[in-house]
């Protein structure tokens, strides 16, 4: 069974998300998802990409209250 | 090494441009590029082991905007990169000898060894080449 993490990122600047999000995945099961809260707009672009670069899956990102949401899951 | 390799020449002593610089490093290594990084000149001066954090830097508007709001420092940028990625760091080696200073100045976790300028440039050839 997949679990979820979330990543609370809010306040950090850029590249400080996408490094947490990647700290993260390496502690996960492929096909875990890591939720990453973000208020770093770079975030909302940079983590899709670096996703479709080293293949792992992007979810989603979604606007919320003050910060976005950007929902990864472990591909490999 | 891989030709997406990523070669950055740090000679700055600036924070702005050391900022840039790890983060640079930082984001290509974890993105499956191999970085390397050559630190010289001013920028060597950052890297002194004694100095703490708070005096390590000068620069400008930015470097206080960066120190006042808590953004990351460089040398976690560059550990991270290390940490998580294929990131390799030289000291220039003509730096060090201007210095009289041996690697033991240096912080060690983060630096691979000291290098000269034409191995360095020998192997960028195959890569991307940025200095900062």
């Amino acid at each position: 069974m997949s679990e979820k993490v979330i990543v609370d990122a809010r306040g950090a600047f850029c590249p400080g998300p996408l490094m947490e999000l990647i700290a993260t995945l390496k502690n996960v099961a492929v096909g875990d998802e890591v939720d990453v809260w973000s208020t770093d707009k770079g975030s909302v672009t940079d983590i899709p990409e670096w996703c479709k670069k080293v293949k792992h899956e992007c979810v989603g990102v979604v606007e919320q209250q003050g910060y976005w949401s950007v929902l990864v899951r472990k591909a490999k | 090494m891989a030709d997406n390799a990523l070669y950055i020449l740090l000679c700055s002593g600036e924070r702005e441009k050391i900022q840039m610089a790890a983060m640079m490093a930082a984001v290509a290594a974890v993105s499956e590029r191999p970085v390397q990084v050559f630190v010289s000149m001013n920028a060597i001066l950052a890297f002194d082991r004694s100095v703490p954090a708070a005096t390590r830097y000068y620069g400008g508007t930015f470097a206080k905007l960066l120190h006042d709001q808590k953004a990351p420092d460089p040398m976690v940028l560059f550990q991270q990169g290390k940490d998580l990625g294929d990131l390799k760091m030289w000291a220039c080696s003509m730096a060090l000898d201007i210095q009289g200073w041996e690697m033991s100045h240096l912080d060690e976790t983060l630096f691979d060894g000291p290098l000269g300028l034409t191995k360095f440039l020998s192997d960028a050839e195959s890569g991307q080449f940025v200095t900062l």
